[in-house]
């Protein structure tokens, strides 16, 4: 190459690349300018929060700033921010890691009208926050290895050598710590370590939630413990008529049927909070748990909204008597599986 | 120059701050706690075993593939020198996931160093494609006559040529694989970098994920001094470049036909598997077609964070390589040096460090593009100083001195010498930058604007959801955006030595 067109290169180059970095700040500075607007840090489905959004700006003219991530990546990001966090709400996926913020004194309390939305007991006990929508633990299990009549009523039974390759688990979900504190809740500390001695021994550990549901869905292992909702959202990407999977609840009052919640609260710093205060109070209002419903396949926690998905009632699940807030930010979760050799 | 040097510099020890700051909040303790765990031996088998056992292989196939483009009469070999380094643009967790779907037998350790393998080696081809252009055929006549065979020529002549360029290759594959975390998370393969992740995904404490990241910056530490070894203390510039004639292609006979299949069969499993499931996402899933109207919003993220965040990295990397070039101190070593062991934190440590840091100095700076520009260039440094160094290392001290001795100003010599010369590994260094933030999804995910949309974050969020077919196009689109990167990374490569 001639040093004429690699100067011409050069110059081109760094005209290119000044105009971007100038420009870019610009464009910032276009985003910045609309501070009436209520920022949002959310971890929930990005379908199911932007209907969300989208019903309660026009209800309300209120624009909102979606920023997205993982619960816990978001919850981590709050905590380093501290004081100076641009979050106003922190909507979550799961209950623990708005009740980690709460933990550390981050979230405001929430009014009694909003509280008094939901069906009870799945709420934070100090009213930081607020369940949105409920799903249950299950097992999805491929119809072709395994009857459901062979599985067992109770999930402590699926950590047993009779079970050996036949179970996947995925040990860094969220929702595994949560039924992982519950057993612990219920049938004490050392029964939860030995249910995580037998998964380690005789379970297949999956990255994943779907990557576990889509090794039963391909017959690579019989079941694997997940919520429900990621059956609904392989039989709705496969079509239920060819999903090979299917879905079985654990047994009455069974850890195995924990059911879970996606919870949102308002940052004590929030710049906006009355903005803020009436998006808490459309997240559980009729039209906005209609909105959330139609998105994802999991229970509207306002009672009388009922799911478009075809899911098993509410009222006859059963669950174990373990609610959101005793789960807390189930940080003893990872002491436990760090004895058990998981972590 | 030194004092151009300090920006990057300053820029690399922040994580180094944060991670200090939050490991000390564990206690001496907890320090121990942590590192003398059996977890940790572990983990730290998984991640030695996964990081050189990608780096070996992807040696072999790189090595492999550019003496047959470079040395050998294989049929097509034009074609295939640009096509071999194609499977840089797709990826990762694209091919990862295309393999882990063909079942169990790739979801471990040996699977994931070959899959890995596959979508790294293009990271040793094409510096050693360049050494073999550059390398002197002379040396291995002048062997031939003295009785070695073909076997011992190629071991005792070229090799020690192409050292250099095969070893800081093979190096980058290293510390690319300490760091790895997106193609490992279907792979079912637990290395310190899935900890890491995992850390921050379960938990509210980054005590221990900071012990963890600093076993990892301890792993990259005998990495970055290899290569520095490596290069030694040769000075590569000359002002005549000889007369060295091309070297004369050896003839494959009967063996092109099995090295044309291999060829084939690579481009097969590197190319081929991916882009198929590319294709079976959009063909089988019920979920296509939604979120179209982000495509152009998405482009346009993607492209304005690469163009700008490869220009600034590529301008900090230039006066690190050039000091370093110069100036054979310990202090410019290790200036030069610093920025591959911070190469080795995930980017989910860095991307905390600057929320950490910047929320509190500089406020207004915050979820601003200067930050995130700012999170690039700490995570990709090295790769640009890579790219650069050759050619830096080609332009001769003398050319300097004359231009100073005919009266120009240090900056007018800077920039009317030295940068042209050094063009080549601009080019390539834009070019690698661009392909390596294009698919960044953690910084990016934290630190971009509120409301920014790129390629990345789209198959993110899709493919969390598991909308595999919605996540089908941002990905194709990832894929063809990197391929004029990779592109003109190739010819910049393959051509500045010839």
């Amino acid at each position: 190459m001639k040093n004429t067109s690699r100067r011409s290169f050069l110059r081109n180059g760094f005209l290119l690349g000044a105009g971007t970095l100038l420009g870019a700040p610009a464009l910032r500075g276009a985003y910045a300018a609309d501070a009436a607007t209520l920022t949002l840090y959310n971890g929930q489905h990005a379908k199911t929060t932007q209907k969300l959004v989208e019903a309660f700006t026009q209800a309300t003219g209120i624009r909102v700033e979606i920023r997205k991530g993982s619960s816990t990546q978001l919850a981590n990001q709050i905590i380093e921010e501290g004081d100076r966090s641009p979050a106003d709400v922190f909507y979550a996926e799961e209950s623990p890691p708005v009740a980690a913020l709460a933990d550390k004194g981050l979230l405001a309390p929430l009014s009694k009208d909003t509280l008094g939305q939901v069906i009870p007991g799945y709420t934070a006990g100090d009213g930081t926050w607020i369940g949105v929508t409920a799903r249950c633990r299950a097992t999805v299990y491929n119809r072709d290895m395994v009857q459901e009549s062979e599985l067992p009523a109770s999930v402590l039974d699926m950590a047993t050598a009779a079970w050996k390759d036949r179970v996947g688990f995925v040990p860094t979900s969220g929702a595994f710590q949560e039924q992982l504190i519950a057993i612990k809740l219920l049938k004490g500390r050392d029964a939860a370590l030995n249910w995580l001695k037998g998964l380690k021994q005789y379970g297949r550990i999956y990255n994943g939630n779907m990557a576990a549901m889509r090794a039963v869905e391909r017959g690579e292992i019989a079941t694997a413990l997940v919520n429900n909702y990621y059956w609904y959202i392989m039989a709705n990407e496969v079509g239920a008529d060819k999903i090979r999977s299917g879905l079985h609840y654990a047994g009455p009052r069974d850890p195995g049927g924990l059911i879970t919640v996606s919870a949102a609260g308002i940052l004590k710093t929030a710049r906006n909070r009355d903005a803020a205060r009436k998006l808490l109070a459309f997240m559980v209002s009729q039209a906005g748990q209609e909105a959330i419903a139609g998105t994802v396949a999991e229970y509207p926690l306002r009672p009388g909204v009922k799911s478009p998905f075809d899911l098993k009632p509410f009222d006859t699940l059963n669950p174990p008597p373990v609610s959101p807030a005793d789960l807390g930010d189930a940080a003893d979760a990872l002491a436990l599986r760090r004895e058990a050799g998981l972590a | 120059m030194a004092g151009a040097a300090l920006a990057p510099v300053a820029l690399v020890a922040l994580p180094l701050l944060y991670v200090a700051v939050r490991a000390w909040q564990s206690g001496l303790s907890g320090i121990r706690d942590e590192l003398f765990r059996a977890r940790t031996a572990e983990l730290l088998a998984n991640t030695v075993i996964l990081a050189f056992g990608v780096m070996v292989l992807a040696a072999l196939i790189g090595l492999a593939v550019a003496w047959c483009v470079e040395r050998s009469d294989l049929p097509g070999r034009h074609w295939w020198r640009v096509a071999a380094g194609l499977p840089l643009a797709v990826p990762a967790f694209v091919s990862s996931y295309a393999w882990s779907s063909l079942g169990l037998a790739f979801q471990n350790l040996g699977g994931a160093i070959f899959i890995l393998a596959l979508s790294t080696y293009p990271l040793v081809y094409l510096p050693v494609a360049a050494a073999l252009r550059g390398a002197d055929p002379g040396c291995e006549d002048v062997a031939r006559s003295l009785g070695h065979g073909p076997w011992r020529t190629f071991v005792h002549a070229l090799l020690p040529q192409l050292l250099p360029a095969l070893g800081g290759g093979s190096l980058l594959v290293l510390t690319h694989m300490f760091a790895e975390f997106g193609a490992l998370a279907l792979l079912r393969v637990q290395t310190f970098t899935t900890a890491i992740f995992e850390s921050y995904e379960l938990q509210f404490d980054s005590a221990s994920a900071a012990l963890q990241s600093i076993v990892l910056m301890l792993l990259c530490i005998p990495a970055a001094w290899a290569e520095m070894r490596l290069r030694g203390r040769r000075r590569l510039a000359r002002t005549g470049r000889g007369s060295a004639r091309a070297a004369r292609p050896v003839r494959l006979g009967h063996a092109a036909t099995p090295i044309l299949a291999a060829f084939g069969l690579l481009g097969l499993l590197s190319l081929g598997v991916p882009l198929a499931t590319l294709a079976y996402w959009l063909a089988q899933g019920r979920s296509v077609g939604a979120g179209y109207e982000q495509i152009g919003p998405a482009i346009q993220g993607t492209l304005g964070l690469a163009l700008s965040g490869a220009v600034l990295t590529s301008l900090l990397a230039i006066p690190l390589v050039l000091l370093s070039v110069r100036h054979r101190g310990r202090l410019a070593q290790l200036a030069e040096r610093l920025p591959y062991i911070v190469h080795g934190l995930p980017g989910v440590v860095v991307a905390l460090a600057l929320v950490f840091l910047s929320i509190r100095l500089i406020p207004s700076l915050y979820q601003g593009l200067g930050v995130l520009l700012a999170a690039y260039a700490i995570l990709f440094l090295p790769l640009a100083q890579s790219s650069l160094r050759a050619s830096a290392e080609l332009v001769p001290p003398q050319f300097e001195a004359v231009a100073r001795s005919l009266g120009r100003r240090p900056f007018q010599v800077f920039v009317s010498v030295v940068l042209p010369t050094m063009a080549p590994g601009i080019g390539a260094a834009l070019a690698l930058m661009m392909l390596e933030i294009v698919r960044e999804l953690t910084a990016t995910l934290m630190l971009a604007p509120t409301g920014t949309v790129t390629l990345a974050t789209e198959v993110w969020s899709y493919t969390a959801d598991a909308e595999y077919a919605a996540a089908a196009p941002f990905a194709a689109l990832l894929v063809l955006v990197s391929i004029l990167p990779v592109w003109i990374f190739t010819r910049r490569m393959l051509h500045h030595r010839s």
